[in-house]
């Protein structure tokens, strides 16, 4: 081989050798692209998918009459509408009672106000043994929201309570704040600032001095899960019985959100039993996840029939008259709760 | 970059005398080693942001936080179970591997950052590293096992970026990382 044809050969091989280089670059620089283009479609339409199943901020609607109960429930429904009845238990101040609020609360209203729902609101208190302020906020909100039933302006207070929940942990729902989102939701009776100053009061009480006691006492006695395990309302109950004197939850909105609470835990039982907040029921049924998504709501409505709401309204609108049967209400409100009272022996305080 | 990548066998080159090195015990191993961990940060990924769904609850997560306003919360509460998904969709076919696994690792220190400063900050929550996060009671707190498993999924994260040669993956397809 001469030496010009060796040099020939050495400069084809180098030649190939760069051709294949430049073709691997060019191939890596199509395979990033690819995988930027795979990522940039799952995160730009996985956004829009989800966002657009959101109810994403307050759209103003005409709201349907709400009806107060005797239980101190709320049911927002068309005049004489015969649908699916989703009932909503909540906790002021639980997050992801937010975040259903946040995601579906809307499109509840809308469903009532065009008559293809009829919703019942519940709110309870499953923080009330809890921490102060993660008690205090719990007890205070729910008692601010009842007073602003008693004004027929329960679920837009409702809406305004979500909007601003305190972070867990955190103070919040100060009564000055509670009593300028009474006059944002358009209450103008001044029973109503009385009334969050009465509870609030209540609320502090409860929480921080009457509680905390009740339950040490109570652990000389009972194992934490046996207490864990007691509706707060039997827990008032020994109480009562061992020295603890609750004669100032009596008729306050604090006692019967409590009540509210045991309650829905004697309701409900076996694959149905009340999990923690929020629980949303479809005609007695628990909703699974598809409740937190506008879409998944509306479809497992629509496939519902018409349902029974499961307590009696509040004959008049005044609020005292609410207290007088308020004990004997709870109670009342569920004939066949009580039936199945006997068997529920399901753990009641669900932890969030 | 790659450099490491191109080993003797196809290098059209070295028809001449010089015998090959004699391949280690890794380099017969790395390829299958990388395609283990590319798979096991695929199912990994994939269930995190299965588990984080729905999506209110995923931004409850974040919210619990407490870091980010409002808007924020829910950008990173839609986006984040999306991001998991698609790292674990190219890891798992195997495009564009070693940017796939610099990514991931990432993700990973962002992970620990978070759960470092809520430990910090002394909050009582779950990471909501998968399934639903938010508040717990106090010494329910899982933090130092949560960091030491997110380590853990660094490590898989750093093995597929610095040895991205692996089997069955569209990147050797493509003639990448043979």
């Amino acid at each position: 081989m001469s030496k010009a044809a060796r040099r020939e050969a050495r400069e084809r091989i180098k030649q190939q050798r760069l051709a294949e280089e430049r073709k691997r670059k060019r191939n890596k620089i199509l395979v990033i692209g690819a995988a930027v283009v795979v990522v940039a479609l799952i995160l730009g339409g996985g956004y829009f998918w989800f966002a657009s199943d959101r109810d994403g901020g307050d759209t103003e609607i005409a709201l349907p009459p709400q009806t107060l109960q005797q239980d101190g429930s709320v049911v927002l429904a068309k005049e004489g509408a015969q649908a699916p009845v989703v009932e909503v238990y909540a906790d002021f101040q639980c997050p992801a009672c937010k975040q259903f609020e946040t995601a579906s609360g809307s499109t509840l209203q809308q469903m009532a106000a065009a008559g293809e729902a009829v919703v019942h609101y519940r709110p309870v208190s499953i923080f009330a043994l809890q921490p102060d302020p993660i008690s205090t906020n719990s007890l205070r909100g729910a008692a601010a929201a009842r007073a602003a039933a008693d004004a027929g302006k329960y679920v837009e207070y409702n809406d305004i309570l979500f909007e601003n929940q305190p972070v867990e942990g955190r103070p919040g729902f100060a009564v000055e704040d509670l009593k300028k989102w009474g006059e944002e939701a358009g209450i103008t009776d001044p029973a109503f600032a009385e009334r969050v100053d009465a509870e609030a009061a209540v609320a502090e009480r409860f929480a921080k001095e009457y509680a905390p006691a009740l339950v040490q006492d109570a652990q000389q006695q009972m194992s934490d899960q046996q207490i864990g395990a007691m509706p707060v309302t039997d827990l008032i109950a020994w109480g009562d019985e061992n020295g603890h004197d609750s004669s100032f939850l009596d008729d306050t909105y604090v006692q019967q959100v409590l009540q509210a609470t045991t309650d829905v835990n004697a309701r409900y039982s076996g694959a149905q039993a009340f999990s923690g907040t929020p629980t949303v029921y479809l005609n007695g049924q628990k909703m699974g996840d598809e409740m937190y998504s506008a879409s998944g709501l509306r479809d497992a409505v629509a496939a519902a029939g018409p349902g029974e709401v499961q307590s009696e309204p509040l004959e008049s609108g005044d609020g005292a008259e609410a207290e007088e049967d308020g004990d004997g209400g709870g109670k009342k409100d569920g004939d066949a709760a009580e039936d199945e009272n006997e068997d529920a022996s399901a753990s009641p305080e669900a932890k969030e | 970059m790659d450099s490491t990548d191109n080993t003797t066998e196809t290098a059209p080159g070295g028809p001449a005398g010089d015998a090959p090195a004699p391949r280690s015990r890794w380099a017969a191993v790395q390829p299958w080693v990388t395609l283990a961990a590319r798979v096991a940060l695929a199912g990994i990924l994939g269930y995190a942001a299965y588990s984080k769904l729905p999506v209110a609850l995923s931004i409850q997560s974040v919210e619990a936080y407490d870091l980010f306003p409002d808007p924020v919360n829910e950008f990173i509460g839609i986006t984040l179970p999306l991001l998991e998904f698609a790292l674990a969709l190219l890891l798992l076919v195997g495009l564009a591997t070693r940017y796939a696994g610099a990514a991931t690792g990432l993700l990973m220190l962002v992970f620990i950052a978070g759960i470092v400063s809520a430990w910090a900050r002394g909050l009582n929550i779950d990471c909501g590293c998968f399934g639903t996060g938010g508040p717990v009671a106090p010494g329910e707190t899982a933090y130092g096992v949560d960091i030491a498993r997110d380590i853990g999924f660094l490590a898989l994260a750093g093995i597929v970026m610095v040895w991205p040669r692996s089997p069955l993956s569209l990147d050797r397809f493509a003639g990448l990382y043979r």
